[in-house]
Parts: C-alpha cells; structure tokens; sequence
C-alpha cells in the first residue's frame, strides 16, 4: 500500500464546495488533493436548479443568506461569466396569496427586506410583467422585479476543478474515502479506494477538509465527531422546452414547488423539501405525489406546464445542518457551517465545511480555507472572488468567436458558450472535428475530445456534466449512440462503446420513469424503438 | 362517402391489410396521418386503386349495437366516411393509438377497452435494456373484434401495436404485426 505525504490539504468531496476550496487552497499556495468518490458534481451540486439566487427568497426570514447571497451572485457575474445567464427574476403575487396573508401588504414588507439587505427589487405592474415574461400566470396581482438569474452548476464546478488543476492541486475521481489515518487525537491523511482499479492508496496531509455534502455526515463520524446533518430531499422536474426566459418565482413564504429557472434550453421547476434517512441519499427516486405537487405548483407560475412535454425528474439532498425543532426543513437557516474539529471536538486536522448552498460555495470555500491556512500558519489571503475562473476570463462569445477562422459553426458558438474563453484549446481543424453530435445542445466531436483530454471525462455522465450532451429535447435518445461511439473512441477503447450507451440510458431512464406518462411515454417507447439493443452496436458512421 | 373497408391508421400492419384487401376486390379507404415512412406500401394500395387520405386524422365515430357505423375525420368536417368494416391501426404511445395519463391507459378513438395495469410502479423495468411492461399494454379483442365496456364492436378489428401484447419496440414484433393484419383481413373476407 503506498504511502504518501506530499500534501498540505485533503479535500474530501467533489462537489462544488471541495472544488471551491480546493481552488481557494490551490491559489493561496497550498498542495491540495482533492478526492471524489464518483465524478465532480454528482450530488446537490448537479441537483438543484440552477438559479442564481438574488437572495431576494431569504430577505424576509433571513437577512444574513440574503446579504450572502446578493454579494455572491454579483460576484459570480463577474468570475464565472461563462456559467451565469443574466435572465432576471420575478416575484409574482397570485390572487389565492393575497387570501393566504401573502398580498399586496407582504409585497412591501418583501421589498423593503431585500432593500435592505442590498437586493435591487423594485414592483413592476402585472402588465409590465406580463410583457417582460409572457409566460407568467395571467391572474398575476404583482411582481417584484429581482436580480435572479441561471448558473449551470456543472460547468461552474468544473471551472473551479480546472483552476485548482492549473493551479497545482492534485485531483482524483472516482476515489472513495474509506478512512481515516489517525495517531491519537489527530488526522494523519486518508485511505481512499480507487473505485476503478480497486487499489487502495493512502494519501497524508496536516489537515484534511470535509466538504462531502450531506456525506460528511459520514465522513465525520470516521473520524468520531458528530455533526447533525438533515437530509432534505428536494425533488424537480425538467421540462422539454425553455418555457420561460425569466425566473419566476412565488412573493410568498417559501414552499414547495414556487420556482422556475430557465437553463439553457430548458425550464426547470422545483422543489419540494422532505426529510430522509441517510440510506436513501445514494439513490433519490422522485415520487408520484412530488411530481403532481410540482405540477401543480408550476402551473401556478406558468400555466402553459401543463401542457409541456416532462422531460425528466431528479432529486438531490441539500447537506444542511439539523435542528431538531423544525420537522419540515424549510425554517433551518441555508447557512454556513464552517467546523474545527480541533476546537469544537478535541480532533485536530479535521475542518468541516457544509450547510451552505451552490450560491455561497465561494464564500464557504474561503471560510474553509482561512481555517486550513490558520491550522497551517500559512498567512496569505483569498484571492477568489476578484480572479475570474478558466472559461470566464473573457468570455464574451464576440471575443471567443475571433479565436475561430472562417464561419463560426453552431458548435463552436455551443462550445464557446460552455468553455468560455478556453475554447481556444478545441481543435476544430477538420470537418469531422466540427460535426455535431448531440444537436440539442450543439456538442461536437471535437468538445468530446478535448472533455476527455483536459476534463478527466471517463463515462457518458461525465460527458453530460462538462458539455451538456445528452440534456437537450431529445434526453439522449438521437445522439447516445454517436456520443457513445466518439467518446470510446476518444478514451482509446472502442469497446467501451456499449457500456458507455448502456449506463447513460439507464441514468436517463431513472429520470423519465418517474414521469412515465403522456408525451414523456410517447419519448420513451421511441426511445426504446431507437436503442433495440442489438448487442455490440452494430454502426459504423458517426 | 361509403366504402367496404375503412383503416385507421397508415403504418405496416394498416397498409398491409389495405392493400391485401383492396387487391381482394374490397373497396378500401386509408386514413395515414403523420410521418410518410411507408411510402413504398402507400403507392402500392393506390396502385391497386386504393383511396389514401394521407394527412387526415380520424377524430371519432358513431358505435351503435355494438357495431361501428361510421368515423369522422379532421378535413372531411361533416362528411362522414362509412363501412361495413373498420380496422383500427393506430399503433402505441408514439402515434398516439393509445394515450397514458398519470393513472390509466386509454384508446383515445373510441374508448375501447385496454389492458394495463393500474399500478403504475409496474411500468417500467429499472434497466433500459430490460422488457418493458408499458409496451405490452394494449386494446382488448374477442375473436379479433374490439371490446368496449367487455362488449365486442363486431365490425371494428384493431390490428398492429393498438393490441395488448405486441410492441415492436425492445423486440422485434414485425411477425406478430403481419400475422394480426391478416387475422382480420382474413375475418372482413369471411363476411363480405
């Protein structure tokens, strides 16, 4: 078993929070390794909406989240610029709000919070909201125009893997935490399991940094300290077709179901909060009951949901931190929860980073990373909020465009929009390079290759976080089979090929199941009738 | 309008038992909504002097003691298009023969009866690649005549992917769809 010892920090987790901090850490000088278990941004990080929060949800009940996340989203403009799409929000008062106490009279009390805690918010008549998003629910009695916005989760982790990586950290998927290697009262480094190879390595460090979602529950617990974690389920549901363009969101008391973010060329209606045990976070199946609440409630927004295809439903689990009191989950505070376990548990070289969310990953980043730097006496401060991350240094599709020679392709346009200004590292030389393979969402073969040689894409999934293959209209069904092919192609064992298809589409088929019906059956039995599994796939041109 | 036979739907199993018939000396009307992939069996039935109302759509019918009298479509408006016999070959989920709400499968024409299981967690197998129960759903026949509220409509034969039990999706059922087109061409040749 080899032992290593060559690192300042171990981040556990490759979520956005570990990618964040390992970024923090990389910049401010440390040698970080990072560890996975599955790919970057399988858990809450890719479940959840997408939405660049103005913060302007949190005003009333929580003016600290709200000032952190208006701060944040201002911030995220400016260095993630190639992940963010400025669509703005809407808070929209209905008239059954107004009988539920949430009226006009809740509108001025809501505007005045986010005032105050910084949020731009100004009322806007239903008309005037009406022409800004034709799609709102025509009933409406007001809005309240927001900074709101979309962010691609995915590609914004991916940002912040990449720049750690250039910045020295050392990152590895597919790594499992097993344990860790302690001598008395203090954590020595890990033992991980390459999930792949099955070889099991030991890697040491003066600190370690928990940042493994609502899997540092776990995680902690190896190391004999207790954080009491809440497994919030949140359930959502993807639809066919960008139904909006703005996010819309209710002007009420936050529930279930009360917010639609446009992405890419999808809409995105979410979510429900319900707690689970910690066995089920492996494995969110979304029920019956959650898909009509969120029907129901999306309707509300926008009533054309009702009659727009379902292309998937999904579930992750928000890592907050328990208080007992609360049986619902909604009243727990979305904050921060930066432990030492030095202090707090007696355990030294232990940091634990989680509550949180997508929008504040940042700012928990920093936060974990003062407390490696104080641990390790290193003197050097953040740096991350006025760096702009790879992709985004200038990403402006006029600037990215010039890089091109000739006519700019719809791939190259998709991929200048993905990889930002590191498009410039896609070789687009060739006429094969510049065929589409997913036409959805405009991926060629060419972003296959290079997600593949600079993004460590090893399966299909991975694929689907780094380029959006696979996402679009059609969830896969009319390019898994060219995407299959080019990846096992570009990983240098054509082999792999039916594998590859096999593990998407069972992935795809989680998501479409819990929907399995009406125009989402009618994709389903084409999709069978596309993919008869006549093993080994038996075409030749891509 | 009147014609001996009148189909339903333009895919394999309907343009097969069209054209077999037509041949046989029945006068037979196809209405083929939709995609154009059976080009090549479409020219055949016009051939042998078919009449095509390619792009209509059949919106409903008249059913009285048990027997289909007539069916309507989208572009003739009031005029109706009679028969003595109807074959019903609309196909699955995809061209919409059969429709799935949250809680049930219907027949969407004429409301036959459909065999499906009510709970819904039996849909779907978890593996893509594994047989998929959604796709054996289909419409119920007694001696190749369509059932409604368990009684048969004598003169209506639902024949392809409609029936419970063949899906050409996952498998290929292509036999099992000739064999029903001719089941009821061979029973609309008994009558007439």
């Amino acid at each position: 078993m080899p032992v290593k010892n060559d690192f300042d920090v171990i981040i556990i987790g490759g979520g956005i929070t570990g990618a964040g901090t390992a970024r923090d850490c990389a910049m401010r000088g440390l040698k970080v390794l990072l560890i996975e278990r599955h790919d970057i941004a399988t858990g809450a990080t890719g479940r959840n909406h997408g939405l660049l929060h103005s913060g302007a949800r949190y005003a009333v009940k929580d003016s600290e989240s709200a000032e952190e996340c208006i701060r944040e989203n201002k911030i995220l403009r400016s260095i993630a610029s190639n992940c963010v799409e400025d669509t703005g929000g809407l808070f929209i008062t209905l008239p059954e709000d107004e009988d539920a106490g949430f009226g006009l009279d809740y509108q001025k009390t809501f505007i005045e919070a986010c005032q105050k805690a910084g949020i731009d918010a100004k009322a806007i008549s239903p008309s005037e909201a009406r022409e800004m998003e034709p799609s709102v629910n025509p009933s409406l009695i007001g809005a309240v125009v927001v900074p709101d916005g979309s962010v691609d989760p995915f590609r914004l982790c991916s940002a912040n893997v990449t720049d750690a990586a250039m910045h020295g950290a050392k990152v590895l998927v597919y790594t499992q935490f097993l344990d860790f290697i302690r001598e008395g009262d203090t954590i020595l480094g890990v033992k991980v399991l390459d999930t792949r190879t099955g070889q099991e390595a030991e890697y040491r460090a003066p600190v370690t940094v928990n940042a493994a979602g609502i899997w540092g529950h776990g995680v902690a617990e190896k190391a004999g300290v207790h954080i009491g974690m809440y497994p919030a389920k949140g359930a959502l549901l993807v639809f066919g077709h960008r139904v909006n363009n703005v996010v819309i969101n209710r002007c009420r008391k936050s529930a279930d179901g009360d917010i639609l973010v446009p992405g890419d060329s999808v809409t995105v209606i979410g979510t429900t909060s319900t707690k689970v045990p910690f066995e089920e976070c492996d494995n969110m199946e979304v029920t019956p009951e959650e898909v009509s609440l969120l029907l129901r409630e999306g309707c509300a927004l926008c009533p054309a949901l009702a009659s727009t295809r379902i292309l998937r439903a999904y579930a992750g689990v928000r890592p907050l931190v328990a208080d007992d009191s609360d049986p619902t989950g909604r009243s727990i505070s979305r904050g921060i929860v930066c432990l030492d376990h030095e202090s707090r548990d007696g355990v030294k070289g232990l940091v634990s980073i989680t509550g949180g969310k997508l929008m504040t990953y940042r700012l928990m980043a920093e936060l974990a990373t003062d407390a490696v730097c104080r641990k390790l006496g290193v003197n050097q401060v953040c740096t991350t909020a006025e760096t702009p991350l790879p992709g985004s240094v200038d990403g402006r599709i006029e600037t990215v465009s010039k890089r091109f020679e000739g006519k700019v392709s719809l791939g190259q346009k998709g991929a200048a929009g993905r990889q930002g200004d590191l498009v410039g590292k896609i070789n687009f030389t060739t006429a094969e390079d510049k065929k589409l393979v997913c036409e959805c969402e405009n991926v060629t073969l060419a972003e296959i290759k290079y997600a593949v040689a600079e993004l460590g894409v090893r399966t299909l999934e991975d694929l689907r976080r780094r380029t959006r293959v696979g996402m679009g209209t059609c969830q896969g069904t009319l390019c898994i089979r060219k995407a299959a092919k080019a990846l096992a192609i570009a990983l240098g064992d054509p082999s792999l090929e039916g594998k590859l298809a096999a593990d998407y589409l069972d992935e795809r088929w989680k998501g479409m199941r819990a929907v399995g019906w009406g125009d989402t059956l009618r994709e389903m039995e084409f999709m069978q009738r596309v993919y008869k599994f006549q093993k080994p796939y038996s075409y030749d041109e891509i | 309008m009147r014609f001996d036979v009148v189909i339903i739907g333009g895919g394999l199993a309907g343009m097969t038992a069209a054209t077999e018939l037509q041949r046989s000396g029945l006068r037979c009307a196809v209405v083929a909504e939709g995609l154009s992939l059976n080009n090549v069996s479409r020219k055949e039935f016009k051939a042998a002097g078919g009449t095509l109302l390619q792009g209509d759509k059949v919106t409903g019918g008249v059913i009285k003691d048990g027997r289909l009298l007539c069916v309507n479509t989208q572009k003739l408006g009031d005029v109706v298009l009679e028969a003595d016999s109807f074959i019903l070959a609309t196909g699955k989920y995809f061209s919409r023969g059969l429709v799935a709400d949250m809680d049930k499968v219907y027949e969407p024409l004429f409301g036959l009866d459909v065999d499906y299981d009510p709970d819904r967690s039996t849909w779907f197998d978890r593996s893509f690649a594994a047989p998929q129960k959604f796709l054996e759903f289909g419409v119920n026949t007694q001696d190749g005549a369509a059932l409604k509220d368990g009684e048969p409509i004598v003169n209506l034969y639902p024949v392809g992917e409609v029936l419970k039990g063949i899906s050409s999706a996952g498998s290929d059922a292509s036999r099992a769809i000739l064999d029903s087109a001719e089941a009821a061409v061979q029973a609309i040749k008994g009558r007439n």
